[in-house]
Formats: structure tokens, sequence, C-alpha cells
């Protein structure tokens, strides 16, 4: 057995231990709405569908009008976005086998939301390596271990753990990761100058802001009526996401190891001044205060208070 | 929490790169490119002003709203469990087609379950369980999470087994029936179904034909243990059709006559008779398509349908 066969199998393995441990109750299955606010996302997500290929003008998008320099800079800059989204794609599903293995029967609105959201992901994926492609071809490979460690997190396994409150899981992921990540695209979107970038910004971000209000959506529906130890496991988790996987640079390159930012963050610095996509440092630094303080005050709602964070650049936010 | 087990390799860590996600395997991305395509909703796209269900007798809804309700059952088996498949394609770091045209799948299925519990809904009520509490383990599952997740069991043979054949007997009953739904609503949507569907079944064939080449008789005999599997312990447990339970004792003779009743009616549904008529065609077909990787399916008795 070959050795990435036989790291397939220890992954495989690990999914089903997991996955014993829950004990599916199917019936009674219901449907009906039971929170009217996520079965109108779901809604929204079939009323809103869109198509990479034919909803994005790619017939107008020259990249002969940039230096063959700031191509180079904006394929780095999508294909590192890619490696950003594709995750998705197994936190979402393994987020609804796991509402389907703990919920039983009831929580359907949550269960149709997650079945359209992996195909989303998967769109968003697909328009950065079309970008990436376009403007000189997509890079599979950070080819830096300190840019493969800080992007690669086992958050799918995650959203299988039982002993892991799945509002835990959702206020970290959803609530925090996916909120940043929306605001940064915001941003981006906000410095693009290419009409075609704009376009492809604003149809993710359309469904980035659907994931965000899910997470806030569902957090409202569940957190009041968490008990102490559930939700000192939102805040511990929360707190662990912070400071661990987002001020490790889990989003922002700027927030690497030092010796892990370039090229990336040279790319994305000319990316930003040519309007193709993405934000300067400073931009991306706004952005970061600004989720975290929007973040804190929302869970100051419900009385879970996050710890200050300490970063050497940052300061204490 | 989230990041100890991490650090103390509690969640095994993923290598996820080179992340390759250039098409490598055409025909399965046109299948993505045009699930893309055909999107539809099921609150809008079904001619539901066509239903009325107030043409028709007490008994002739009571049968479709049974028989739309163990759809709908079947249907959240796909969003509750298929969706390991995409795990697995992405932890085994396959093909990138695989994955990106999964998401549309679990989404289409998704879909799937809402119309029918709305189509069960709008003839006047959704059935949320069996009858009888002992049916729902024939009707509940077809244990594709379980088969997913495990590394023992080869993709090829949940691919023969679930993804091909299981959705193979599903489309060519649709197929042999669908003429029959007189009801415009019922129809579109036994129509809008089959249109995703045709689609999943391409792609369990397309998969197992480039990796047939691959095939070692492992894996050959694992297809065939998995495939007999699929028609004894879920067809023939009544997963589709609890007509074919062969000992469908906990299912009520309403719901085991559901089927037919909605059939006769037009609202969807099929006849004993169809299933005599297409269940042996369908099981020569899966001989006669698998025979080529050296798949044997062996003959199975049935006692309504005799050796098929």
């Amino acid at each position: 057995m070959s050795e990435t066969h036989e790291h397939a199998a220890r992954l495989l393995s690990a999914y089903q231990a997991q996955e014993k441990r829950f004990v599916e109750r199917r019936f009674p299955l219901r449907f009906a709405p039971e929170v009217p606010a996520l079965r109108e996302l779901y809604s929204q997500a079939k009323g809103f569908r869109w198509n990479p290929e034919t909803d994005i003008p790619w017939s107008r998008f020259e990249p002969e009008r940039y230096t063959k320099d700031t191509r180079e800079a904006a394929r780095r800059t999508w294909s590192r976005r890619a490696w950003g989204i594709y995750p998705g794609l197994t936190e979402s599903t393994a987020l609804l086998i796991r509402f389907c293995l703990e919920s039983g029967g009831l929580g359907m609105d949550s269960k149709l939301f997650l079945s359209f959201r992996p195909a989303e992901e998967a769109k968003h994926l697909e328009v950065c390596h079309m970008l990436a492609e376009r403007l000189g071809g997509y890079e599979p490979d950070p080819g830096d271990a300190g840019l493969a460690r800080a992007s690669n997190h086992p958050f799918a396994q995650a959203a299988l753990d039982p002993d892991l409150p799945v509002e835990a899981y959702i206020a970290a992921l959803g609530a925090v990761d996916d909120q940043l990540d929306l605001n940064l695209h915001l941003s981006h979107l906000q410095h693009a100058k290419d009409d075609v970038v704009r376009t492809a910004l604003r149809l993710i971000a359309g469904d980035r802001q659907r994931h965000v209000t899910f997470a806030w959506t569902l957090l409202g529906s569940r957190v009041p009526a968490l008990d102490a130890s559930a939700r000192a496991a939102v805040v511990e988790t929360v707190n662990e996401m912070l400071s661990s996987v987002i001020l490790g640079g889990y989003r922002n390159t700027w927030l690497l190891p030092e010796a892990s930012r370039e090229p990336w963050l040279h790319a994305e610095e000319q990316t930003a001044r040519a309007g193709l996509g993405a934000s300067t440092a400073a931009q991306e630094r706004s952005v970061l205060r600004a989720t975290l303080a929007q973040v804190r005050e929302r869970f100051t709602v419900w009385k879970l208070d996050l710890a200050p964070l300490k970063h050497p650049d940052l300061g204490t936010v | 929490m989230l990041v100890d087990k991490e650090r103390s390799e509690a969640y095994v860590p993923e290598q996820r790169y080179p992340l390759a996600l250039s098409s490598a395997m055409p025909d399965v991305w046109e299948l993505w490119r045009r699930a893309k395509t055909l999107e539809w909703d099921p609150q809008v796209d079904i001619p539901w002003e066509e239903l009325h269900p107030e043409r028709y007798s007490a008994d002739q809804l009571l049968a479709a709203q049974m028989y739309w309700s163990r759809r709908t059952w079947g249907e959240y088996g796909a969003i509750s469990e298929s969706p390991a498949l995409l795990l697995r394609f992405c932890l085994e770091r396959r093909l990138p087609d695989l994955q990106f045209f999964f998401t549309m799948r679990t989404m289409e299925e998704g879909r799937h379950a809402e119309a029918s519990w709305l189509m069960a809904e709008r003839l006047g009520r959704y059935f949320p369980q069996p009858q009888n509490p002992p049916t729902a383990g024939a009707v509940g599952t077809h244990g594709v999470r379980r088969m997913a997740f495990d590394p023992e069991t080869s993709l090829e043979g949940v691919f023969a087994s679930l993804v091909c054949a299981a959705e193979e007997i599903l489309i060519d009953v649709f197929k042999a029936t669908v003429h029959k739904a007189t009801n415009p609503a019922v129809r579109r949507l036994m129509e809008l179904i089959l249109r995703d569907e045709v689609r999943h079944i391409a792609f369990g064939w397309q998969c197992l034909d480039a990796w047939a080449p691959s095939f070692t008789p492992e894996t050959v005999r694992s297809m065939e243990a998995a495939v007999v599997t699929m028609i004894e312990n879920v067809e023939f447990r009544g997963y589709r059709n609890l007509w074919l339970a062969i000992e469908g004792g906990s299912a009520t003779p309403a719901e085991i006559d559901a089927d037919r009743i909605s059939c006769e009616a037009g609202l969807g549904g099929n006849t004993p008779e169809d299933e005599m008529a297409v269940f042996p065609e369908f099981l020569k077909k899966l001989r006669k398509r698998m025979a080529p990787w050296g798949v044997r399916i062996p003959m199975f008795d049935h006692p309504r349908l005799g050796q098929v």
C-alpha cells in the first residue's frame, strides 16, 4: 500500500470512528420549517443560483492589459484564494452529516441549507481557478511548509467530533472565520477596478453573506438555550480559532510567519494596486480589527465574553 | 479544544497539497457543467396550481401521500448519507471532477427531498414516519455513509452498488412509469427528478468505466459482493418499494399497496406489474454492463418476482 493510500485509510478510519459515536434517529423525519429565517436562507440560495461559466463576462476579461509582473502576482493571489476556499467543500459537507447524525429528524432548515453549500463553495473554487488560469496559470502548491501548514487545518474532522458542540464549531468557523472571509471579500470588491473581477467577487460575496447569516441565525436560535459547559466550549473554541488560526495567517498573508509571507504578500499588494481583486496589508488590517470588534460585540449580546488577543504587530485586539 | 486536538493529532493531519483543480475526466466535468445549467426550484418550477388534490378520492390521496412521503425518506438518505462519499473523494484526493460534480449531486438530492415532501404536503399530508416502527429499518437507510467511511470497503464497490445499481433501478422504474403520471404537477416533478438522476447514474458508470483498467480480482469480488448486498438487503427489504420486501411483515397493507393505488390514480408510483417487468430487465442490464469488467451478478430468488 502506498504512503498516500495509507494516509487516506488513516483519515477515513478517523472519520469512521467519529461517525460511530453518534446514534442517528431518523424518524419521525420532519420537514416543516422550524426556524423560518434559516428556511428563508435556503430559499434564497435556490433563487440566487449562478453559474461561474456564464454569469461572469469572461469574454470581456483582458489579462493582456496588465503587465507580466501584475499577471504573475494576480495568478498567485487567486491561487492562494482557491486554497482558502477548498476546505469549505469538506467542512460544510461534514457539518451537514453532523446535523443529520445529531438532530435526527429535526433541524431540516439547516440540513437543506447545508445541502447547497458545498456546491456554492465549488463554484467559488471554480471562479478562483478560472481567474488564476486566465492570468497565467493556477498554482497548485504553496511550495512552503509554513503556508501549507497555516492554510491546512483538519476542521472537517472537527465538524464530526461529538466532543465539540456543534454551536462551538459554527461559532468558530461560521461566525468568526466566515465573517472575516466575507469582510475580506467585500474589501477586495471595494478596491477592485477590473469589471470582470468585480463581478466574480460580487457573486462570491453574495453567497458568503448568506453563509455568515446562516451561522449567526443558527447561533441566535440555539445559544440562549445552551448550558454553562456548552457556552464555555463556544468561548474556548472561538478564542482558539482567533488566536491560533486567524492570527496565524489562515486568511491573511501578512499574519503568516515572516519566512512564509513571500512571494504571496508582494503578490497581493501588486494585485490590489492593479485592482485585480485583493486588498493591501493595511486595508486587511482594518478589516480584521473591524471584524474582531463586530464579532466581539455580537457575542457580548449573548453574554459570551471573548478574551483579548495579543499580537506582536497588532498589539492587543 | 479545536486547536488542541489538531496539535495533539487527535484529528489526523490532512495532506492537501498539491491541490489539483483542473479537469482530468472530461465526461464527468461535462456533468458538472450541465448540472450548473439545469438547476431548478421545487417551489417555483412545478405547476402546483395544476395539482388539484380535490379531484381525487380519499383513498387515492392517502396512497399518494404515503408514496411521496416514502420518497422523501429515501431522498433524505442522499442528504444524510451520500455526502460521505464527497468526503471520501477529498480525503483520498481523487480527481477534482469527482469532487466538483458530487457537490451538485448533494444539492440536487436536497432538492428532491424538499420536492417530494412538498408533493406529499400539497396532496394533503406528509407522513414523518412509517406506520410501524420496524419498517423504519427497511426504508430508512441504505448504509452508504458507513460504507463510504470504511477504508476496507472499496470505492468501486460503493459505486457499483449504490451509485450505479441503486440509482439505475430508480430511474428505470421512473422512466417506465412517468407516462402514467397523468397529473401535470406530479409528472413535471418526476421529469425534473429523472433529469437529475440521469446525470447521477451517468457519473457512476463513467467513473467505473474510467477505473476499470485498474480493477484487481479483489476489486471485482468487492463489487460483486456490494451489488448482491444492495439487491438483497436494500431492494428486497423494500427500501424503494415495500411490495418488494421479502419479509415485509412490519409494513401495513396500506403502505404496501400505496404505490399501486397512487400510480393508478396518476399521482406517481408504480404497480407490482411494473416492478415485475422492470426489475428483471434491470438485473439483466446490470449483468451485461458489468460483465466486461469480470463482475458476475448471480441469480436471485424472490417470492413474487421468481428467479431473476
